[in-house]
């Protein structure tokens, strides 16, 4: 029966070695075409890098993020399919300077086997606000400084030109796409906070996510609790803030889509006691992006959100009414 | 700003308010927690309470205080409730049925917490304040609440003392007399998880037992009589809490920057004052002991 | 007195799997003073509880006073073993006396100046009222004792069910005990007590319940406490419970063999 067999299969094996080897052939260049066309895959921490990213990458990255909107990325702490999601990726970006305060760790060790950048990590330290006295923790909170960010936003072309160098020149196009539009989206923010009164310019916010925003555009940034979420404000910051808005007559403080308004309740009555009226600016998008969907899901459209909440609360009071 | 401007300023007048008025109600109901020897009982009802918060933000997806307070108090009869079937369905004592429920309850609560942190429109911010109390942010309507539950619980406490003594003394001779004792026992559980929920926002799952029993066992170091244990314990849950407000407004900027958090403070307030309490008391305390003994030993 | 002041009909008690108390069916009439006898474990204390509805029971049923034991709660005294409650809880010997009027007194009231003056009377009773705003933690033993005991005074009852009352208390405490044990007697008033003093009992009680697991006897102490029911309630232990780890044993031999032949 197995000589049958053998005998069976030397005379077939000609024409099934052939088929085979053409299936074959088929199979490999159907791949390689299928690894040609295969995008990048790109994940980022948050919301806010995943919109560069995806702006610069094109067609070419597949952009994945892990903190949604409204999710802070302080406090943040990866899943296992986070994990799974990062050891999918090809690229990894994060903002580094310790935003992702948990989840650094797990970047930390995929570093080894992966592309991990931080994008924050790569600017200029001198371009960067200190934030504690040892003079070796800086602010992370850089997108909202237009500028810083097009530097942020040029490490991420530059990974990917190193990572994939054939699209190195889509990328750098569709990264002067995006430089030309921050730039105008730069100067656009510069006149519509200098239309605010000079002695109005004071943003008191839920936590110091403005502080690079504050520097760049000429506003005072005052927050309720530190630089992280994770710090409860103390009595003694809240009295100092409410001494602040009253002294000084600001008439709107905004609230954060990651902060609870506890705070900012805490410090609209505090000042109401003493018979300043202050109201709630409006939600500032802090730590991510707007909810997908809404005008506010790209960076542009968060920054021009902020911005015209900003102005408008700081210059529609009752203050500039009055003559 | 002067430490006295601090301090009288309105947002430390609410906080000093709200916590006193805390401190006062859970001093008067943990006394009974601490004499029914169902201290860690206290300790599990709070922790469940996490759960139980994010169970009703879930459900509800409103952050207000009210549906909150109303998870965290359902949730925290059902953990007592858990540990008494552990207790009568299995051999274990009621240390172990604690700690399972208490343990349980706390990963159901970090879990669900995290998939609300980790979702979309997660809003998550402010029920993280739950497990250690931001203190400092009480508003005038948290204050309110503060006040109705203590009200409710201190009212309900001192009418219903005579009874709690019994069930608390003699829990056979309450039955013989035909006190129910279990409808007694809900309602004590129940004063205890009105108190905890309460407390949430001050002093946080992790922390408000301390103020249930520290006030209790610093009050009975220093009286023999249950109305007094009462009053003192009362009085000590208020001291501890203003006490603690005071220091977290008093700490120097040069020690710590930003302040050092209200909730802990009230905490170890509460803390230092047993303390304190146990060496100096005239009847219970070391000091005194030590002193007593020397003297027999002499005469 | 045609109502017995107790009828217990084949009652069974269990804690988990374990049988406390095994088919004990008996009645004792009002107006005596009633000892239950047994060796350590028999159930004494479990029979005093069960009749008070302290814990479930298996199966069977009591009555006390003719009715279900929650109708007549107010007609029962109760003073249950010293060592049960916490001697360093906050309150003073008056205010546990005073424990035994909340039955009387209802929900949400303060005792009343009768109540206090009850009270009073009855730690006079026996004995303790200098000792009325003591704190209950500085009393001796007998003194402990004295105190339940003018508790359950207090409540004022016809029907007083006792454990171990003259447990660890002096010759004097137990003279004054037996002494205001008997003056109930004399006012018309049922007393049981749990008893082990096998020399006073004869002495103190004129009717009895010699109980070990099962009942072994009850009637009149004359009838009753014979050297014959003794062996049964006290020597007669030791053999059940030989019967009883016998029928384990075979039992397990049985099943081992059982599986035995399963398996081959």
């Amino acid at each position: 029966m197995i000589q049958l067999y053998a005998y069976a299969t030397s005379k077939l094996e000609t024409s099934w070695l052939h088929t085979f080897k053409s299936l074959l052939a088929f199979l490999l260049s159907c791949s390689s075409l299928c690894l040609a066309q295969e995008p990048i895959s790109i994940v980022t921490t948050t919301t806010i890098l995943a919109d560069t990213a995806k702006i610069i990458a094109g067609p070419s990255g597949r952009v994945a993020f892990l903190m949604g909107p409204g999710v802070d990325p302080h406090l943040y702490k990866a899943s296992p399919n986070d994990l799974r999601t990062l050891t999918q990726a090809a690229i990894i970006f994060h903002h580094g300077l310790h935003l992702e305060g948990t989840i650094a760790e797990a970047l930390k060790r995929l570093a080894s086997r992966k592309l991990v950048v931080a994008v924050a990590d790569s600017l200029p330290r001198e371009k960067l606000r200190v934030v504690s006295g040892d003079g070796a923790t800086y602010d992370p909170h850089v997108w909202f400084d237009i500028s810083l960010w097009m530097l942020c936003a040029d490490t991420i072309r530059e990974t990917l030109a190193r990572y994939d160098p054939e699209h190195a020149h889509e990328y750098s196009r569709r990264f002067d796409e995006l430089r030309s539009s921050l730039n105008d989206l730069n100067s656009w923010t510069r006149l519509q906070i200098e239309a605010i009164p000079p002695a109005q310019r004071l943003l008191i916010t839920a936590h110091d996510a403005f502080g690079y925003f504050g520097r760049a555009y000429g506003l005072e940034v005052l927050a309720i609790q530190g630089v992280s979420t994770e710090s409860e404000a103390s009595l003694r910051s809240i009295n100092d803030l409410v001494s602040t808005i009253v002294t000084r007559k600001v008439p709107a403080i905004f609230i954060e889509n990651t902060i609870s308004p506890k705070t900012v309740e805490a410090l609209i009555q505090g000042a109401e006691a003493r018979g300043h009226s202050v109201k709630i600016g409006g939600l500032l998008l802090g730590d991510s992006l707007g909810d997908a969907g809404t005008p506010e899901e790209t960076y542009i459209g968060t920054v021009r959100h902020n911005v015209q909440t900003i102005t408008a609360a700081l210059t529609d009071s009752e203050l500039r009414r009055t003559p | 700003m002067s430490l006295i401007e601090h301090l009288t300023s309105y947002n430390a007048l609410i906080v000093l308010i709200g916590t006193a008025i805390l401190g006062l109600a859970c001093g008067v109901v943990g006394t009974f927690t601490v004499l029914r020897e169902r201290a860690l009982i206290g300790d599990c009802v709070a922790h469940a309470a996490l759960p139980g918060i994010t169970i009703a933000f879930l459900t509800f997806h409103n952050r207000s205080f009210m549906v909150l307070f109303l998870g965290a108090i359902v949730a925290g009869l059902v953990s007592a409730w858990c540990i008494s079937i552990i207790c009568s369905f299995t051999r274990l004592k009621s240390d172990s049925a604690i700690a399972i429920v208490l343990s349980c309850s706390f990963g159901l609560g970090l879990t669900l917490s995290r998939m609300i942190q980790n979702t979309p429109r997660g809003a998550s911010a402010g029920l993280d304040s739950f497990i250690f109390g931001k203190a400092a942010s009480i508003s005038s309507s948290d204050v309110v609440t503060i006040s109705c539950v203590a009200a409710v619980t201190i009212i309900a406490t001192l009418l219903l003392r005579k009874e709690f003594a019994l069930l608390c003394f003699d829990r056979h001779f309450a039955t013989t007399q035909g006190y129910p004792v279990k409808l007694l026992d809900i309602l004590l559980m129940t004063l205890v998880c009105l108190c905890t929920a309460a407390g949430l926002p001050a002093v946080g799952a992790v922390m408000v037992v301390a103020l249930l029993i520290f006030p209790a066992a610093t009050a009975r170091l220093w009286t023999d009589s249950l109305s007094k244990v009462l009053i003192l314990a009362g009085g000590f849950g208020g001291i501890s809490c203003v006490g603690g407000v005071i220091a977290s407004a008093a700490v120097p900027t040069s020690i710590a920057p930003t302040g050092l958090p209200t909730g802990p403070l009230i905490v170890l307030c509460a803390a230092l004052l047993f303390v304190v309490s146990f060496l100096l008391a005239p009847r219970h305390g070391a000091f005194m002991a030590q002193l007593k003994g020397r003297s027999q030993a002499h005469g | 007195m045609s109502t017995p002041a107790i009828e217990v009909h084949d009652l069974c008690v269990t804690y988990g799997h374990k049988p406390v108390l095994w088919d004990v069916d008996v009645n004792i009439p009002q107006g005596t003073l009633t000892a239950i006898i047994g060796p350590n474990g028999a159930g004494k204390s479990t029979l005093l509880k069960a009749i008070l509805g302290l814990v479930p029971i298996t199966s069977g049923y009591t009555r006390t006073l003719g009715a279900s034991v929650s109708a007549v709660r107010g007609e029962i005294a109760y003073v249950p073993q010293r060592e049960s409650v916490d001697w360093d809880f906050p309150v003073s010997v008056l205010d546990v006396v005073l424990m035994g009027r909340y039955g009387k007194i209802g929900w949400f009231k303060r005792p009343s100046r009768e109540d206090r003056s009850t009270a009073e009377r009855c730690l006079e009773m026996v004995g303790m009222n200098h000792a009325a705003s003591r704190q209950i933690s500085q009393l001796s033993g007998g003194q402990q004792q004295r105190v339940f005991l003018a508790r359950a005074l207090a409540q004022e009852a016809s029907l007083y069910l006792m454990d171990e009352p003259f447990a660890g208390v002096d010759a004097t405490t137990e003279q004054a005990i037996i002494e205001m044990l008997r003056n109930l007697r004399s006012a018309g008033k049922t007393v049981i007590t749990v008893h082990h003093d096998l020399q006073t009992a004869p002495e103190y009680f004129d009717w009895m319940v010699l109980l070990n697991f099962h009942l072994v006897a009850a009637g009149p102490t004359n009838t009753v406490f014979t050297p014959d029911n003794l062996q049964k309630t006290f020597g007669g232990k030791l053999s059940i419970l030989d019967r009883v780890s016998e029928a384990v044993r075979t039992g397990q031999t049985r099943e081992a063999q059982d599986s035995s032949t399963q398996v081959t």
